[in-house]
């Protein structure tokens, strides 16, 4: 007796679980007419095109209050992190292997374009030893100070082409991020240390890895257009015992007061990276 | 020696029949006079033999097993997927990377916790209210006399075996069937087994062929109200008739409530939302080339985001809190899940006695003087009186007070008459209570008039007539008064004169026919009717000291004075017809199922106005139109009322015929099976069913009703057992507050889950832009957590305490099939609408903040790569700034922070217009505190989250700055004033294309 009576029931839940996509009968599809489905399309079309335009003009608000020049805040940013050029933590090549160090040193060349004497030559030759301060001008435009390749010296690419790759003696650049308004107090200067038994010699450009004062303040993309990063470029002197092993290098920013002991930004004003040069 | 072993009870199988035979098993009187008992080693044998005299308790799932579900029901499966594919990513990661980041492990871990943690809530919440039924565990072990080896012995009652003889007397309870061998006025009360509550008389004839209907068997569990027995048992444990039937109680199998219905069909619906978005966007990953790693990260996001995980939380301490609301209004609820049941009842198959009347004899009206006078039968003697003056009635009263064996119990003076126990039976009891309450004083009646002689009502005794004899001891009459009470026609027989205004009178055929329609009305009325009679015996024939002999009966008990008629009925319970009266109008049908007679059925149902005023059954029709009943269109019929034997010749059909087409039922003798019937009957056309009862007999049909509603006072243990709801007061109207409560929550609890899931668009969409179009994550997993667990809860749980917005108690009962919980038009609202401008709102904070930092929006889109790259840790801004992975990081969770923050702050709004579904915030007013506590409660948490010191270790969350807090601020007015707009179109035009499309 049961089984009379699901028969037909089963039949009936598959048509109307076809009806369900489309009913011939009432010509509804997924439930719902043409104009139905019209309706609320319409509707839904109405409301999220206003709730875009109310959207748009919260975002044109938010954008109209900001300052072209400086970001409203940046209690973020409060110490600058340290990078290296070649951008890489990990380097490891053959120093008889130029496809193995090649990429670094397109790398170095590369970057260092900004820092050619004929992008340089526009910029302005600034007092050492002092902040370039330019608030007092009208001219919401500020003037760089120049930053020569020459600066770099032995790692400037320029006599040797191949950054001291090919003779195991890498140069490695480092830079410190760029934020508006920083001025670093005292004389910071960049130290690198290897944590290894014996010290291992190093060469910083421009002597002992200073970075002068009047790089700073920076006023920002727009205001400071050809403002180029002072750069400090350390030549580790590998001898025969420092190849084939994998040598940890830390550099930090030192003499001043910016941070570089941060326990959980292990990039504020320090950068550790390995290096390995296979003979 | 002829013992009672000789019988040899064979194994016990109960096949039909085999009850019949018990009773109708030839034991002749040589057997009892020889009876011993059996010997206590035969008792111990058939004790190892047939097992404990005593009922199986019903199986019950181990609790491992209930926690498991807990476990691993509902959205649990996903969120351990999620856990799993986390700690997946993490043993990835541990292998392939030197310094693996612990957020998945630690997100896994979360997870888990989560998971187990909503699972012991659950888990406790329910086993709280399961534990409502230890509370009504009898723990004191039954005894029961038994002879054994010709000795009386008191045994516990597990130990009775078959074949004992058992002594029973009143008061006890009867410990196993047993079939009477000797009884002196032996009375038991079968109610709890057959409905009835008319005390009945046993005796060791059998009497009928259906053994609950024979004289000579008693029944497990039923009680003994007075006299003795001796009865040998016939079967024990579930072989009783009641282990029986609760054998077959506990075998039926019960449907998911309602509400668990709605709750899997919801939870369908977002795990396959979750699900297809899940997959969706893990392929659109792999496809767009992100790793497989990624793409897991990906899933589990999103899987977190679209669960929403506090809610099935939320949804048991809405119902818990109902559930203890109702308490607080006697109904207890043993299943929580029975909480909204009752609100989707659509038919309410009710008890009669107890439930919808008091459960005690009363006299309901009188004859005298030939006229009906009305007694006040109300609880609270509310009610109107009748003239009390006449000399007529205070004959009458002096007869029901004399000619009555009742008496109450001593030592309750203090109580109100209608409160005071009376010994005796019910009848009496009530002509005692009535003369009490107009009189006064019954014992100094009887005091000053000493008994002298009595004829007992007998069951043999054909005449059915009770009479006494009194001596009067008035000082200057010393005249015996005759009193006698029975069946008004024997009464009548018995009379010549008739007592109007005081004064004899001849009574001749106008009184005579007088006294007939009298009659004919009161029994119509289903009221059991008693005449009474008196008569001053003369002096000269019988003087002082004459020595009457009620054996041979040596005196007059002809041409007596008719004094006049009282009928009883156990009344209405008074709030009854008010609570039947909502229930209609709430559009619940209210069936009356009872073993009692069908014209006490059919006055009872009138009364409380389950069959209302001015509908008639077809039997009325016919009386009124003179016409054959087989005549009447039954269509003509609203109202029924249907006799348990014709029930039984009824086909499915014809069934379902009658439950369809008349909307006043009443089911007169019907027996536990028949009730089933019903119920099942009910069911198949689609209705939710609420059952009421309190016998042992109720419990087949509580079990299978959707809510089965037990008594608290009367309901015997196996109803209890069976039922889901228990009522502490017996009273029908509390179940009308239970419906009210029931709707109120169902509504509220749609409101709750509107509010819940409007914050799962804000959640999501952040994944999926992250995924799309490359912006650095704008919601992380942990602050979901927080908002879903943490800031969400109490308000959506503050929602459950919303007031009706309308009388819920004048709609309809929701139909299971079409109004569900979580319907398309509730998702479209909770996930296109409002949801949308939440998710804007958050989208808005999160842009402010980026763009105050110095990351402005239109170089946001595609900068993740570098975004998220640790060894990039010089990421320019649009203002020529570098920052460090860490320091973008820090601004990316202040973000989340934000959005959450923005979460919360749209939220307000969301809970403010999930208030109400129609009505304005304005017209429904904010008087529920526990919303606006909530309101504080989620802004002092999600502050608290923001600023403790810590959090930024703990949760990955950084203080804001104020004006952050202001961000989504338009958004949340924009909701309220959208919200307001559209329940304003909807009550403006009822039916329109809003309220078709919107209204949930």
């Amino acid at each position: 007796m049961a089984s009379t009576e699901d028969k037909p029931a089963t039949k009936e839940n598959t048509s109307s679980w076809k009806d369900s996509f489309y009913n011939p009968r009432t010509g509804e599809v997924m439930g719902r007419t043409a104009s139905s489905w019209a309706l609320i399309l319409l509707f839904y079309l109405v409301f999220y095109c206003f709730l875009a335009g109310m959207f748009a003009l919260t975002m044109w608000v938010l954008l109209i209050s900001l300052d072209d020049y400086v970001p409203k805040y940046q209690d973020r940013v409060p110490h600058p992190g340290l990078v290296i050029r070649p951008n890489s933590l990990d380097m490891s090549f053959n120093k008889s292997d130029p496809l193995k160090y090649v990429q670094y040193v397109k790398h170095l060349e590369s970057f260092l374009q900004r820092y050619n004497d004929s992008q340089q030559d526009n910029n302005e030759d600034c007092p050492r030893g002092e902040y370039f301060l330019q608030d007092d001008t009208e001219d919401m435009n500020k003037k760089a100070c120049l930053f020569k390749r020459g600066f770099l010296s032995l790692c400037s690419g320029l006599s040797d082409t191949n950054f001291g790759y090919s003779e195991g003696k890498p140069c490695v650049l480092l830079k410190m991020n760029r934020i508006i308004g920083l001025k670093p107090r005292g004389d910071p200067y960049i130290n690198c240390t290897v944590k290894k038994e014996g010290p291992i010699q190093m060469q910083y450009f421009p002597s002992e890895g200073r970075i002068d004062k009047m790089y700073f303040p920076y006023y920002g993309k727009k205001a400071h257009e050809n403002y180029v990063q002072p750069l400090v470029a350390v030549k580790l002197l590998l001898t025969k015992d420092d190849y084939n092993k994998e040598l940890p290098v830390e550099c930090r920013v030192e003499g001043t007061d910016l941070r570089n002991n941060d326990e959980r930004d292990k990039f504020l004003g320090r950068v550790t990276f390995r290096i390995k040069v296979v003979e | 020696m002829h013992t009672w072993v000789a019988i040899n009870l064979p194994k016990y199988s109960y096949l039909p029949g085999e009850l019949h035979a018990w009773s109708t098993f030839p034991i002749t009187l040589t057997d009892i006079k020889l009876l011993d008992g059996l010997t206590n080693a035969k008792a111990a044998e058939y004790l190892i033999r047939d097992g404990p005299n005593a009922l199986t308790p019903p199986p019950t799932t181990p609790e491992w097993i209930k926690f498991c579900r807990q476990l691993f029901g509902g959205f649990s499966v996903l969120l351990w997927t999620g856990a799993i594919l986390c700690f997946l990513a993490y043993a990835i990661q541990a292998a392939t990377e030197d310094d693996p980041a612990g957020d998945n492990l630690y997100l896994g871990i979360v997870l888990t916790a989560v998971v187990v943690i909503t699972g012991c809530f659950s888990y406790f919440q329910e086993a709280k209210s399961s534990k409502i039924m230890e509370s009504f565990k009898n723990m004191v072990p039954q005894q029961a006399l038994v002879i054994r080896e010709g000795e009386k012995v008191q045994i516990n009652a597990e130990e009775v075996v078959g074949g004992d003889l058992v002594e029973v007397k009143g008061g006890d309870r009867i410990p196993a069937d047993i079939r009477v061998v000797s009884a002196h006025g032996c009375k038991v009360d079968n109610s709890s087994l057959t409905g009835e509550s008319e005390p009945q008389s046993r005796s060791p004839d059998c009497t009928h062929d259906n053994p609950l209907e024979t004289r000579n068997l008693a029944f497990f569990s039923t009680n003994c109200v007075e006299g003795t027995a001796r009865g040998i048992v016939i079967c024990t444990g579930d072989r009783t008739v009641m282990g029986r039937i609760a054998t077959l109680t506990s075998g039926l199998e019960t449907g998911k409530t309602p509400i668990a219905k709605e709750i899997e069909h919801f939870i369908h619906i977002i795990t396959g939302v979750a699900v297809f978005l899940g997959l969706t966007f893990f392929i659109l990953a792999i496809i767009l080339g992100y790793s497989w790693l990624e793409a897991v990260i990906f899933l589990i996001g999103i899987i977190v985001a679209n669960v929403p995980e506090g809610l099935l939380a939320t949804v048991t301490v809405c119902l818990t809190l109902t559930a203890k609301r109702m308490a607080k209004k006697n109904c207890l609820v043993k299943n929580l899940e029975a909480v909204e049941t009752l609100g989707s009842t659509s038919t309410i198959c009710s008890d009669k006695t107890g439930t919808l009347t008091q459960n005690r004899m009363t006299v309901a009206h009188m004859w005298f003087d030939n006229q009906i006078h009305e007694a006040d039968t109300t609880e609270d003697q509310s009610g109107a009186s009748f003239d009390k003056s006449s000399v007529t009635w205070l004959s009458l009263a002096r007869v029901a007070a004399l000619c009555n064996r009742a008496q109450f119990k001593a030592g309750q003076d203090q109580l109100p008459i209608l409160k005071r126990d009376v010994a005796g039976d019910a009848s009496e009891s009530a002509l005692l209570k009535c003369i009490e309450l107009s009189c006064g004083a019954v014992r100094a009646m009887r005091d000053k008039n000493k008994k002298v002689a009595e004829i007992p009502f007998n069951s043999t005794n054909k005449y059915q007539v009770s009479h006494r004899l009194y001596y009067r001891c008035d000082l200057n009459d010393n005249r015996y008064l005759l009193v006698m009470k029975g069946a008004p026609e024997r009464i009548l027989d018995r009379c010549s004169t008739i007592l109007i205004q005081g004064k004899e009178q001849p009574m001749d055929e106008e009184l005579k026919e007088s006294f007939q329609n009298a009659y004919m009305e009161l029994g119509g009325l289903g009221e059991r009717v008693l005449g009474f009679c008196h008569v001053m015996m003369p002096e000269d024939q019988y003087p002082k000291g004459f020595a009457f002999d009620t054996d041979d009966v040596n005196f007059q008990t002809d041409n007596l004075c008719f004094v006049g008629l009282m009928s009883m009925i156990d009344p209405p319970r008074a709030a009854v017809p008010d609570a039947v009266g909502k229930c209609r109008s709430a559009g619940i049908k209210v069936i009356m199922v009872t073993g009692d007679h069908p014209i006490t059925a059919k006055a009872i149902a009138k009364g409380v106005g389950i069959i209302s005023e001015g509908n008639e059954t077809v039997e009325d029709i016919a009386a009124r139109l003179n016409i054959p009943v087989s005549q009447v269109n039954p269509r003509d019929a609203k109202a029924c009322v249907i006799h348990g034997t014709d029930l039984k010749d009824l086909s499915q059909d014809q069934m379902d015929d009658i439950l369809r087409n008349h909307t006043e039922i009443v089911f007169a003798r019907t027996s536990p099976q028949q009730k089933l019937i019903i119920v099942e009957g009910c069911q198949r056309l689609g209705a939710i069913v609420a059952v009421t009862g309190d016998g042992v007999n109720d419990s087949p049909a509580l079990k299978k009703a959707d809510i089965g509603v037990a008594m608290g006072i009367s309901g015997s243990d196996v109803s209890k057992q069976a039922a889901d709801m228990i009522l502490l007061d017996d009273n029908f109207a509390s179940i009308v507050t239970g419906v009210e409560e029931g709707r109120l929550i169902f509504d509220n609890l749609k409101k709750s889950i509107a509010y819940t899931l409007t914050s799962n668009i804000p959640e999501i969409t952040p994944f999926l832009l992250f995924i799309i179009v490359n912006i650095p994550l704008p919601l992380g997993t942990i602050t979901i957590l927080c908002i879903d667990l943490g800031t969400d809860m109490v308000p959506a749980i503050s929602l459950a305490y919303e007031a009706a917005e309308s009388d819920i108690m004048k709609r309809q009962p929701r139909n299971p099939f079409r109004d569900k919980l979580v319907n398309e038009r509730l998702i479209s609202i909770a996930y296109g609408q409002i949801g949308m401008i939440q998710a804007l709102g958050g989208f808005f904070a999160y842009f402010v903040i980026l763009a105050e930092n110095g990351f402005l929006p239109t170089q946001l889109v595609g900068i993740r790569l570098n975004w998220d790259d640790r060894s990039v840790n010089d990421l320019e801004d649009s203002y020529g700034q570098q920052w460090t992975y860490e320091q973008r990081k820090i601004v990316e969770f202040t973000c989340h922070t934000a959005f959450f923050v923005s979460i919360v702050v749209v939220q307000w709004a969301d809970v403010i217009v999930c208030k109400t579904r129609r009505n304005s915030v304005f017209q429904q007013g904010m008087r529920n505190k526990i919303l606006i506590f909530g309101l504080f409660e989620e802004t002092a948490l999600a502050a608290f989250l923001s600023y403790c010191p810590g959090m930024d270790v703990a949760l990955r969350m950084y203080p804001l700055k104020p004006s952050w807090w202001f961000c989504a601020f338009p958004y949340s007015f924009l909701i309220f004033v959208y919200d307001e707009v559209r329940k304003l179109l909807i009550r403006r035009n009822p039916g329109g294309w809003v309220e078709r499309e919107t209204y949930y």
